[in-house]
């Protein structure tokens, strides 16, 4: 006998003994009052660097605290500023500040951070400082009031202001490293990247940058937190679908991530406790951006054509599931949308009427429709098969390349490489029909992926600057609508459907104020922490039965 | 036994050898490091812009260009990496926006905690499992096995991470899903970065089952793959050598058979066994990914998977230069441990 009992036996039973004892450990919760909500890490809590990604937005607010806040219908309040003024141009914005509200290590917010703010973001140029361009110079006048002056008249000067916050000049000058920004340094980037230097109702406890973020209550917060708001808040970075599931279902979750597929999202919801959360706070809309300046899409009745042959009802009921469609390039949501705009629907026969005036009609074969989408994305591959079957129906012919992001990128950065059609949703800098329409369709923003239309349009770029030029909202809106219904004429978009948001969350014991429409329609204000109540007694009761 | 002298020159000659190796190896990953450069920069994108974003305005992008020496030739960019990779420089990553060096310091204990344990798992069962099918081979313990190793070698990790998952963590909630440690426990002090034991270390036990408890998931996924080629090698070592002349003899010669077993027929059997074991450790640090993302595992291989779709190009070349020296070292010390259990092999030609 080779393998003696005696021993094999003995070595299962220490192993059996090591492995109870194993498992008969467990770890108390931190905290029973936490909130944990996913997202894909990479988490850029500096202000001058995270930008609009979900990832960036979500601690963001938490950390920090922005001059003006949106209201639930996205309209600014006071927040860290109690009231403003903008002289008769809207080129001079002063704001006066709270007194006593605090930063983290219990100083002072004051115009000085206000300025320093704008300043750092200003000379770092990344995340939000591409809205700032417009600002010349800050203007300290007193100690608690501070002035924005406006290269020209920027009419949704307020909206854009939910994207900046304030930092504490004393704090980041404390922490300053060697770097490019002569005697400031490193500008704090360093110290900012794992640090909090802000005022904000949540401060960074720990921060493993691979792993989580998890941030506790500011218990000196100049507004009151409601008891039962979570006392710690942590960001778990998984995606994964499986642990996604395994930890709502276990309750070791309280809000999933955006990039859950529809599979996902059906079978967390059919679980007990677990609701789905939706809004459309992003301000994208799904689309088809066809190259204006190539063959065979330079060609309006070509482009006419494909916008009446595209099957509308299943892309948005099958690919998209639970949201809308698209009507012109403003999600509905978006303050300035248009709804008397043109919305197409799939009528082969008006398809046809207008192929026939294209002058590619009769040679189709010829000119093949290129058509490149995002590798990584599965609905985007979804969404070029239909597109390729619904153009056959009237004898276009499209060549899908699935294109690895990196060289999409790189494909829609000029005119020669764009292929004729990409597929994407970008999402709205601001909570504005003008900043989508800038976005765009500007011929000072085209060169990148969010655009592939390439429309380099003067009377467009002259339209959309004196929109916003414009400091009466009713006026503003109404040039907002003339502007979507010249593009929509102009047909260089297929709109497929507005981008909605969609979250699993723990309905039985969390109160969430945005599945009552009761959140801030703005990215990133919907998770803060002092909106949320976490109910940990109820948790118990459910993982009791 | 030998007089000390020989034992002596014998040694002499190994360091020799070992030396002569490792001159190699240098020569071998400073061509690794100019190939990836190389190739890191042909890859199309503008890193610059990908990391930035496409709303950054264009003085900005220009300036991390310019951080980044993008605008230089090849060679020049290459010589100030080479300068600063000499002094423990990596450069920044452009996702993390820290030094790459910090990165890898942090990232790497956790794939070595990861390697280490799957490692010790595969070696003892494999060999196990492999030499009771390859003893008793063509009875019903060899062939249990041997359907068991099938199944192990055509299923990839991820899946068996995602069964593991569903069953201890989702159906019997036995097992946590994610994470090194149970949110909430006090991290011991870090002085290798292992979990396991920094917690031995400073003296807590609790730490220490709570960290193995959420290994075990994370490592019997990355194990049940290679254990089953580890088996089915040995099994085919062991069956080889079994029919030999020296066994043979030593059954006549009435040697029992445990003694037969552990001493004459293991060390040969195990020989290619170690050799596939060195490439299965040094591969998890590379090729792991899946299982660090669904485990949310804070390991090398997601960073450096990370860095390659972002085009992260001081990542990329660091962890794979790091990736590079973890093969070569495992290299040399699997080709040591084989010399030490068959010395007919020439060390120097790795015979």
């Amino acid at each position: 006998m080779v393998f003696c009992k005696k021993k094999i036996f003995l070595i299962t039973l220490c192993l059996l003994l090591i492995t109870s004892y194993t498992f008969s450990f467990g770890g108390a919760l931190a905290s029973e009052r936490i909130l944990r909500a996913a997202c894909d890490g990479d988490c850029k809590i500096d202000p001058a660097i995270g930008g609009t990604g979900y990832n960036a937005v979500l601690p963001l607010f938490n950390l920090y605290d922005p001059l003006v806040f949106p209201d639930t219908n996205g309209l600014p309040t006071p927040h860290i500023a109690e009231s403003w003024e903008a002289s008769s141009d809207s080129t001079l914005w002063t704001f006066y500040l709270r007194q006593g509200v605090k930063f983290h290590d219990g100083s002072e917010l004051t115009a000085e951070d206000v300025k320093f703010s704008m300043d750092r973001l200003k000379a770092i140029g990344e995340g939000s400082a591409y809205l700032f361009e417009i600002v010349e110079s800050t203007e300290i006048l007193d100690k608690y009031t501070v002035s924005f002056h406006l290269k020209n008249t920027f009419a949704p000067f307020l909206s854009t202001l939910y994207s900046f916050v304030i930092v504490s000049k004393d704090i980041v000058l404390d922490n300053t490293k060697e770097g490019p920004y002569g005697s400031l340094g490193d500008y704090g980037k360093g110290y900012l990247q794992f640090n909090d230097a802000g005022s904000g109702p949540y401060m960074v406890k720990e921060f493993p940058y691979a792993e989580y973020l998890l941030m506790e209550k500011n218990p000196n917060y100049f507004l009151p937190i409601d008891s039962n708001c979570p006392d710690e808040y942590k960001l778990v970075f998984t995606i994964e679908p499986v642990t996604i599931r395994s930890l709502m279902s276990k309750r070791e979750l309280e809000i999933s991530d955006i990039g859950q597929s529809t599979e996902t999202l059906l079978a967390l919801g059919n679980t007990e406790g677990i609701n789905i959360a939706k809004n459309y706070s992003s301000g994208g809309v799904w689309v088809y951006a066809m190259n204006t300046k190539t063959p065979p899409t330079d060609d309006i009745h070509f482009r006419k054509a494909m916008a009446w042959a595209v099957d509308y009802q299943t892309t948005v009921d099958k690919i998209f599931v639970d949201t809308i469609q698209a009507r012109g390039p403003v999600s509905h949501e978006t303050p300035g949308f248009d709804p008397t705009v043109f919305q197409y629907y799939r009528d082969l026969d008006n398809a046809i009427e207008e192929l026939q005036q294209s002058k590619y009609y009769d040679k189709l074969d010829e000119y093949p429709v290129t058509l490149h989408y995002c590798a990584e994305d599965k609905d985007e591959a979804k969404m070029a098969l239909l597109f390729v079957s619904n153009m056959a129906d009237i004898g276009i012919k499209v060549e899908v390349t699935a294109t690895p992001w990196v060289v999409l990128t790189e494909e829609c950065s000029s005119l020669e490489s764009s292929p004729n059609i990409t597929n994407f949703y970008a999402t709205a800098p601001y909570p504005d029909a003008g900043a989508v329409l800038q976005l765009r369709y500007s011929s000072s923003t085209a060169k990148n992926w969010e655009q592939n239309e390439w429309l380099l349009d003067s009377t467009f770029d002259k339209m959309i600057v004196d929109a916003l030029s414009t400091p009466d909202d009713d006026e503003r809106y109404e040039q907002y609508g003339k502007l979507q219904h010249y593009i929509v004429d102009l047909c260089p978009t297929i709109f497929l459907a507005d981008v909605v948001i969609r979250r699993a969350y723990q309905a039985n014991y969390i109160d969430w104020p945005l599945v009552r429409d009761e959140a801030p329609p703005v990215e990133g204000y919907d998770t803060i922490g002092r909106f949320l109540k976490v109910y940990p007694e109820k948790r118990s009761e459910l993982l009791n039965k | 036994m030998l007089p000390p002298f020989i034992i002596l020159l014998n040694m002499k000659k190994k360091i020799e050898i070992i030396m002569k190796r490792f001159t190699q190896s240098i020569i071998v990953l400073v061509g690794l490091s100019i190939l990836i450069f190389a190739l890191t920069r042909l890859m199309p994108g503008d890193p610059a812009r990908l990391a930035l974003g496409p709303r950054a305005p264009e003085w900005a992008v220009e300036q991390l260009r310019d951080e980044m020496y993008l605008n230089e030739p090849l060679y020049i960019q290459y010589k100030y990496w080479a300068k600063g990779a000499l002094r423990g420089n990596l450069g920044i990553s452009l996702v993390t926006r820290r030094p790459v060096a910090q990165d890898i310091k942090e990232f790497f204990p956790a794939s070595l905690e990861l390697a280490l344990f799957t490692g010790i798992f595969v070696g003892i069962m494999g060999a196990l499992m492999g030499s009771m099918s390859g003893w008793y081979n063509n009875t019903w313990i060899d062939n249990v096995i041997r359907v068991i190793a099938y199944i192990g070698v055509v299923t990839p990790p991820f899946v068996w991470a995602i069964f593991l998952i569903l069953v201890f963590s989702y159906f019997l909630e036995l097992l946590p899903t994610i994470g090194r440690l149970t949110a909430g426990i006090i991290v011991p002090p870090k002085i290798t970065g292992l979990v396991t034991i920094d917690a031995l270390f400073a003296g807590r036990l609790d730490v220490f089952f709570d960290a193995l408890k959420h290994l075990i998931l994370p490592v019997l996924s990355l194990s049940l793959g290679p254990l089953s080629q580890e088996a089915r090698i040995t099994r085919a070592s062991v069956v080889a050598n079994i029919n030999k002349d020296f066994i043979l003899n030593a059954k006549i010669c009435g040697i029992s058979e445990r003694k037969i077993f552990f001493k004459y027929l293991l060390k040969p059997s195990l020989i290619p066994t170690i050799s596939v074991l060195g490439l299965d450790f040094a591969g998890i640090f590379a090729f792991a990914f899946l299982v660090e993302k669904i485990f949310d595992w804070p390991g090398l291989s997601r960073y450096c998977m990370i860095a390659l779709l972002k085009k992260d190009f001081s990542a990329i070349v660091g962890t794979i230069l790091v990736l590079g020296i973890v093969f070569t070292v495992v290299n040399i010390v699997v080709d040591l441990i084989i010399s030490f259990l068959d010395p007919r092999i020439d060390l120097e030609r790795g015979r």
